[in-house]
C-alpha cells in the first residue's frame, strides 16, 4: 500500500539537494528540539515518569487481549459499535461500507496517522466520497496532493510562501497576505462550512480507555471536536496498541506525549469520546463506530519488534535524528518517517521493499535517548539489518564485501596483513591529515573526509609500545 | 474465523504463559498509579487558585475574579466592551446562567457558525495544567465551546482540583458523558513553519470568570 515508487537512495539524494526543504525542516525540528528540552528540564520527575510510562505500555502489551475485550465491552455498553480489522484492506472496507450505507457525500477527517497507514484517503476517493482534512497541516498537504512528512507536523516540509500559493488558489476569498496568522484565519473561514455540513466525521485515537470504553484525541486546533460533533456518524480508527487501563493511565502517558511532541505541558483540547449522543444531549453524532486495526501489530507482539508497540507517536525521535533532518520525511517512502518509521515500515510494507531504511541510521542513539517510552530504536534497527542479511536481501556488493571481511576476520594473520597494507596504502590518498576522496567509496567521501591513517596499525604500535615498556621495566629491575 | 477471533488468537499465541486472573491484572494496573507525586510536576504556588491562574495565564487565558454569580452579566459586558464586541452572546442553556439578569446583553441559546462570543460553565479546573473540564449533556452543547471566537467560561474556585489524577478519580465508576473535554488555553496551531498562531479552528480567546474564593 505504502511501498515507495522509486528507491530510497534516489529520493534521499533528491531531497539532499533541496535547499528550501532544509530550511523548512530546520525551522520546525529546531523549534521542537529546543522546546522539548525546556519542558523536560522544567519537569525533574521526567525520568521517573518515563519509566512509569514504559511500564504502563508494557503492562498493556502483555495483557492486550484482556484490555481489548474490556474496551469492546465498555464501548459497546456506551452505545458504540466496535469493528475489528486484521489488515489495512479490511479496515478500508469497513469504513467505506459505513460511509456508503449512510449515503455520505462529505466526510471530515481529523488527523490520524493510522488513517494514513491504512490508506483511508484513497479509499474514500475511490468510493466517490468527498474528504476534507480539517487539521491545518493535513489541509495543506491535501491541497498539495502530498503525504505527511512528519507525524506531528505533516506539512513541515512546506515554507509559508509555498502554503500561500496553495491557499490563494483554493480558498474563496483567497487570504489577503502570506503571514501565518492571515493564512490560519483563511483556513478557519474556508473549513467552517465543511465541519457543519459533513455526513461523517472520522478521527483517530491517541488512547483507547479500557475501563470506560472511551477514545481519546488530543489536538491544539479544536478540529477533532468540530469533526466529531456535528455529523450524524463518528468513526474512530485506532491501532490495537493504543489501549490504556484507565483514564488515569492515559494522563500519565499524556504528560510524556505532549512534552516530547511539542514541548508543551498539555494539548489545548484533550477529549474523551464515549459512545454516541445520549438521549436528550444538545449535540453529538447518532452513531459511533470504532475500528480496531491490527495490520502487523500482533506479528510484532511475537517477535523482537515488540517494544515498538510502546510507541505513542510523539515524533521526538525524528526531531532529534540527524538523518531525518537532512532528508525529511518523504524520502523514507512509508507512512511513518524517521527512526520509528524505519522500524515500522518494514513491518507494514515488507523488508524487501524497505531494507534501505534500517541502514539509513548513524546509530548515534539520540532517538532512544529522547524516546518517552524508552524504545531501543537503534537495537531494533540493527535487528532489521540482521534479518535483512539472514533473508539474503542485502545486495551482492554488500554480501561480497562483508564475506571478504568475515574471511579475513576469521584468520588473524590475514587480517593483520591486510590492515598493514591498508593503512600504508590509504596514506597515498591524503595530504595534510585528511583524505578527501577515495575510489569505490565516492558516495561516502562526497560528504565526509577521512582522517589520514598514521601509517602503522594499532597492533604494530601496541607491540612497539610493549617492547619499549619491557625494556624499561628490565632496566628498572636492574637498578 | 472473524478478524476479531484472528486478532485475539494471535495475541494469545504470542504469550508464553496463560493470562493471569482479572484481579491480578487489575492489581498490577493499580500499582502503576502508585506514588503519583513521583511522576508528575510539583506546583509552584501553595494556593490552588494561584497555581491554576499561573498555569492558565501562561497559555494566554485571561481572568476576571468575581465575588458571586450575580456579577457575571456585568463582567461579560465589560469583556465585550473591552474587545469592542457587540453586546450579543450565545449562552449555554443551563438554569444557573439563564437565571441571571441579562438586561444589557442580547443572549440566545443557539450558537452560530460565526459566533463572536459564548458563555459556558466549567465543571472543574485542574491546577496542574490550567485546564477547564466540560462535559456534554442536555444543557451543555459541545459546539458552544468550539464555534465562537471568544469563549468565556465560568469556573467556581471551589471546583479546582490539584492534578489530572484528581479528575480521573472523580469520574472513576461514574456514568461517562459522550464528550469529556479538558480545555487548556485558546485554540492554536504551529502547522505553518512552527510559528504559533491563536484561533485555529476553536476560540482564539479564552476568558475565565472565577467565582468566589
Amino acid at each position: 500500500m505504502n511501498a515507495p515508487q522509486q528507491g530510497f537512495k534516489e529520493r534521499a539524494d533528491a531531497e539532499l539537494k533541496n535547499a528550501v526543504l532544509k530550511i523548512a525542516i530546520d525551522r520546525t525540528t529546531g523549534n521542537a528540539e529546543r522546546k522539548r528540552a525546556v519542558a523536560v528540564a522544567a519537569f525533574p520527575e521526567f525520568q521517573a515518569a518515563r519509566a512509569r510510562g514504559r511500564a504502563i505500555k508494557d503492562h498493556v502489551i502483555a495483557h492486550l487481549d484482556h484490555y481489548l475485550e474490556m474496551f469492546e465491552r465498555n464501548a459497546t455498553a456506551a452505545g458504540a459499535t466496535v469493528h475489528w480489522a486484521s489488515d489495512d484492506a479490511e479496515a478500508r472496507a469497513i469504513i467505506t461500507r459505513i460511509c456508503l450505507e449512510a449515503d455520505a457525500k462529505l466526510v471530515t477527517r481529523a488527523k490520524s496517522m493510522l488513517g494514513e497507514e491504512i490508506g483511508l484517503p484513497h479509499a474514500l476517493a475511490d468510493a466517490g466520497i468527498e474528504r476534507v482534512e480539517t487539521d491545518l497541516a493535513e489541509h495543506i498537504i491535501q491541497l498539495a496532493g502530498e503525504r505527511p512528512s512528519h507525524i506531528v507536523w505533516p506539512a513541515m516540509h512546506r515554507t509559508r510562501e509555498q502554503v500561500a500559493i496553495l491557499f490563494k488558489e483554493a480558498h474563496h476569498p483567497p487570504p489577503a497576505a502570506d503571514d501565518p496568522a492571515t493564512m490560519v484565519q483563511s483556513a478557519r473561514r474556508e473549513l467552517r462550512a465543511k465541519f457543519l455540513g459533513a455526513d461523517v466525521g472520522i478521527s483517530g485515537a491517541n488512547f483507547l480507555v479500557a475501563d470506560t470504553g472511551a477514545t481519546c484525541t488530543v489536538t491544539n486546533e479544536g478540529n477533532a471536536e468540530l469533526t466529531t460533533t456535528p455529523p450524524r456518524i463518528h468513526i474512530v480508527t485506532a491501532g490495537i496498541e493504543k489501549l490504556v487501563p484507565s483514564t488515569a493511565h492515559a494522563f500519565a502517558l499524556l504528560r510524556l506525549l505532549v512534552r516530547s511532541a511539542t514541548g508543551g505541558e498539555m494539548t489545548q483540547y484533550t477529549t474523551f469520546h464515549c459512545g454516541p449522543k445520549r438521549p436528550g444531549d444538545a449535540d453529538g453524532p447518532e452513531e459511533m463506530h470504532i475500528v480496531l486495526v491490527d495490520n502487523g501489530r500482533t506479528r510484532m507482539l511475537a517477535d523482537e519488534f515488540r517494544p515498538m508497540l510502546r510507541c505513542i507517536r510523539c515524533g521526538a525521535c525524528m526531531n532529534h535524528c540527524v538523518v531525518y533532518r537532512q532528508i525529511g520525511g518523504h524520502a523514507y517512502g512509508g507512512t511513518y518517517p524517521g527512526p520509528m518509521g524505519a522500524v515500522l515500515t518494514p513491518v507494514l510494507d515488507g523488508l524487501a521493499q524497505s531494507r534501505d531504511l534500517p541502514h539509513a541510521c548513524t546509530m548515534n542513539g539520540r532517538c532512544a535517548e529522547v524516546c518517552p517510552v524508552e524504545i531501543p530504536l537503534p537495537t531494533l534497527l540493527r535487528a532489521w539489518r540482521t534479518r535483512s542479511w539472514r533473508e539474503r536481501l542485502e545486495p551482492r556488493s554488500v554480501r561480497a564485501a562483508l564475506g571478504l571481511w568475515a574471511m579475513a576476520a576469521r584468520r588473524p594473520w590475514l587480517y593483520r596483513l591486510g590492515s598493514r597494507i591498508g593503512v600504508r596504502a590509504l596514506r597515498l590518498f591524503g595530504r595534510r591529515g585528511w583524505i578527501g576522496s577515495l575510489p569505490l567509496v565516492g558516495g561516502w567521501t562526497a560528504y565526509r573526509d577521512l582522517p589520514r591513517p598514521s601509517g602503522r596499525t594499532f597492533m604494530e604500535q601496541y607491540r612497539a609500545g610493549q617492547a619499549g615498556r619491557a625494556g624499561q621495566t628490565g632496566r628498572e629491575a636492574r637498578k | 474465523m472473524s478478524a476479531r477471533d484472528r486478532i485475539l488468537a494471535a495475541i494469545r499465541a504470542a504469550r508464553p504463559a496463560p493470562l493471569p486472573p482479572a484481579e491480578a491484572i487489575a492489581a498490577e494496573a493499580a500499582a502503576l498509579l502508585d506514588a503519583p507525586e513521583s511522576v508528575r510536576p510539583r506546583p509552584v504556588e501553595a494556593v490552588l487558585a494561584a497555581e491554576f491562574v499561573r498555569k492558565a495565564s501562561a497559555l494566554g487565558t485571561s481572568f476576571d475574579h468575581l465575588p458571586d454569580r450575580a456579577a457575571i452579566p456585568l463582567a461579560v459586558k465589560r469583556y465585550l466592551d473591552t474587545h469592542g464586541l457587540p453586546p450579543a452572546l450565545a449562552l449555554q442553556p443551563a438554569p444557573a446562567l439563564a437565571a441571571l439578569d441579562w438586561t444589557d446583553i442580547d443572549t440566545h441559546d443557539a450558537v452560530a457558525p460565526d459566533q463572536t462570543a459564548a458563555l459556558g460553565l466549567a465543571l472543574w479546573g485542574i491546577a496542574e495544567t490550567g485546564s477547564l473540564v466540560i462535559h456534554s449533556g442536555a444543557d451543555a452543547p459541545i459546539l458552544l465551546s468550539f464555534l465562537p471566537l471568544h469563549h468565556i467560561v465560568v469556573l467556581e474556585e471551589r471546583s479546582l482540583l490539584p492534578h489530572l489524577e484528581d479528575y480521573a478519580a472523580r469520574m472513576a465508576g461514574q456514568p461517562q458523558p459522550r464528550n469529556a473535554i479538558l480545555i487548556t488555553g485558546p485554540s492554536g496551531t504551529t502547522d505553518i513553519e512552527g510559528s504559533y498562531v491563536r484561533g485555529a479552528h476553536g476560540p482564539g480567546f479564552l476568558h475565565i470568570l472565577m467565582i468566589g474564593g
